[in-house]
């Protein structure tokens, strides 16, 4: 029995800047070159909440406060991406002079921004595979996911507005394979790759989004164009296309 | 209710946004574009204005419009200064003792400024309580079609002092040359804002307010954006530096929940956008979509938005 499971492909425009913190809510100005999967469920977490009429985005457990986004981890089995055109890392040093009641000020600032351009539509397409059993326990419904995905507005913080610009759903079916061709990002762990990419450290979110400075850690490949993938895999067809899943 | 908004705007000559001065020298923000040309990716760097200053803009007319409805708006953000109760001791400025929950927090600073509960805080001590912004603004950027013909530009100025003689000393110079870097471009920005936000709690999700004021001031945040891009009043420099041009296009989408209209940085966007909305209306949503490009002038389409959404009941 090869398991069929839920999918969402979703295509996305930005609008000229994606602006990715490494750690999100600190001063700390350094940026990831591509996007991580936590901010992929970020993105689609927030128009899933509209839908279901949550303005909820911190709950305090007493002494810990946690984001709500964690109340829906539980309905992705996997999501990764795959961008088009090479964004870059622009982190122009400033100096800021500001007068304040009467007295400049004066400060040098860095504001490192992943960025995406390029005539060539720049576009990235996150797929989310959803863990119906989960979403079947949920407050949720199938449309809801589908909708919440054309209802994603932005990536990261700031001023990265999106626009989704075609979902397509489907059925993925699971298999196991020793060799494969991807474009979308993957665990880098026991496995070997030809092709270029970028690899970068992630908050792996299947432990559960809480501390970042304490969070598990992954390392993902994102390819560059596609790459050919050999080890023990587990992938998911997508519609056409291939996801190397996590071991 | 969810309104997002892709506005074009031709500014010649402008100093809408400067990032630092190095000497005498102010400059303009600018960020990368890649082009295609000859088959070739090249990099060039175009005027830009950031996300924030068109944020900061916005909340500037939102404090007007907040006040001309006799909505509260707090002593910081009424003179412009959107520290956002960012520490104790501005928090302290709207709750005296500062009380230990942040719902107590969260609901002292949305009953006492619209500022805040429309673009969000972050009160950053213990407990740390935030709330997201409900508009969001993309950076205003060269249409891509014809982002190689943006330029800046630095150009020359001179300030004169008078002086005697006698009161010259060392190097002070009756005159100081400066150079302003002016930008030209058509360039494209995307707004969004979230209706359902405003007023609502963001750790309960219950209403803090009541309906008419939660009404209230969702009509003074659609009024502020209106004002901003009928007066063209966002950027810097507006004294010297007033753009020549102005709104060329906009379009308008009004859904029940998020939904954004394609970057106009790209010049299919009114086609695309209408496209996509359609297919929310298959998944049976009510829409809004109208555009200005033409023969209809901005304030046309944005008011019929604002009627939409009277009509829908969001104020
Ligand atoms: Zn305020």
């Amino acid at each position: 029995m090869v398991p069929l499971t839920f999918f969402l492909k979703v295509t996305m425009r930005p609008t000229g800047i994606i602006a990715l913190r490494a750690l999100p809510q600190s001063k700390m100005r350094t940026a990831l070159r591509y996007v991580p999967p936590t901010t992929l469920i970020g993105a689609i977490a927030y128009p899933l909440f509209h839908i279901g009429g949550s303005r909820a985005e911190t709950v305090y457990d007493r002494r810990t406060f946690r984001s709500t986004v964690g109340e829906v981890l539980g309905l992705f089995d996997w999501v990764t991406v795959k961008t088009s055109g090479k964004p870059r890392l622009y982190g122009a040093l400033l100096k800021i002079n500001t007068v304040y009641r009467g007295k400049v000020q004066s400060a040098v600032t860095s504001f490192p921004f992943a960025v995406m351009y390029g005539t060539n539509d720049a576009t990235i397409t996150a797929v989310y595979i959803i863990n119906e059993e989960a979403l079947a326990e949920s407050t949720y419904r199938l449309e809801d996911i589908e909708r919440a995905a054309w209802g994603i507005t932005r990536l990261g913080s700031r001023e990265s507005v999106v626009s989704v610009e075609s979902v397509e759903t489907g059925r993925a079916d699971v298999i196991e394979v020793e060799t494969a061709e991807t474009s979308y990002a993957f665990p880098f762990k026991g496995l070997e790759v030809s092709g270029k990419g970028t690899l970068q450290s992630v908050v792996d979110w299947r432990s559960g989004i809480r501390d970042y400075s304490q969070a598990r850690r992954m390392v993902m490949f994102y390819p560059e164009g596609s790459v050919r993938v050999r080890g023990q895999l587990r992938v998911a067809r997508v519609g056409g296309e291939v996801i190397v899943l996590a071991p | 209710m969810f309104l997002s908004v892709g506005v074009r705007f031709e500014a010649n000559v402008e100093a809408l946004n400067m990032v630092e001065t190095a000497g005498n020298y102010s400059k303009h923000r600018r960020v990368p574009y890649l082009v295609e040309e000859d088959g070739k990716l090249k990099t060039v760097y175009v005027p830009a204005l950031s996300g924030e200053s068109l944020a900061h803009a916005y909340q500037e007319h939102l404090v007007r419009e907040a006040l001309s409805l006799n909505l509260p708006v707090c002593d910081d953000c009424r003179r412009n200064e959107f520290y956002k109760s960012m520490n104790k001791v501005h928090l302290k400025k709207k709750v005296n003792p500062i009380p230990d929950d942040p719902k107590k927090i969260e609901v002292a600073i949305v009953q006492s400024c619209v500022i805040e509960d429309v673009g969000g805080f972050l009160y950053a001590e213990k407990p740390p309580v935030r709330r997201s912004s409900a508009f969001q603004v993309s950076y205003a950027l060269p249409v891509k079609s014809v982002a190689l013909f943006a330029t800046s530009e630095p150009q020359l100025h001179a300030r004169h002092a008078q002086m005697d003689s006698s009161s010259k000393k060392g190097n002070a110079s009756e005159q100081m040359i400066y150079y302003v870097e002016t930008g030209t471009a058509l360039y494209g920005f995307t707004f969004n804002l979230d209706l359902n936000a405003i007023g609502v709690s963001a750790i309960t999700s219950e209403p803090i307010l009541n309906e008419n004021e939660i009404k209230a001031r969702r009509e003074a945040a659609l009024k502020a954006l209106f004002r901003m891009l009928s007066s063209a009043q966002f950027g810097a420099k507006l004294s010297r530096f007033f753009p020549v041009g102005g709104i060329t296009e906009v379009a308008v989408a009004v859904t029940e929940h998020p939904f954004v209209v394609t970057s106009p940085i790209y010049d299919d966007y009114i086609a695309r956008t209408e496209r996509r909305l359609k297919v929310l209306e298959g998944l049976g949503e009510k829409y809004l979509f109208t555009v200005a490009t033409g023969e209809k002038v901005p304030e046309e389409a944005l008011k019929e938005a604002m009627d939409y959404l009277k009509e829908q009941g969001a104020f």
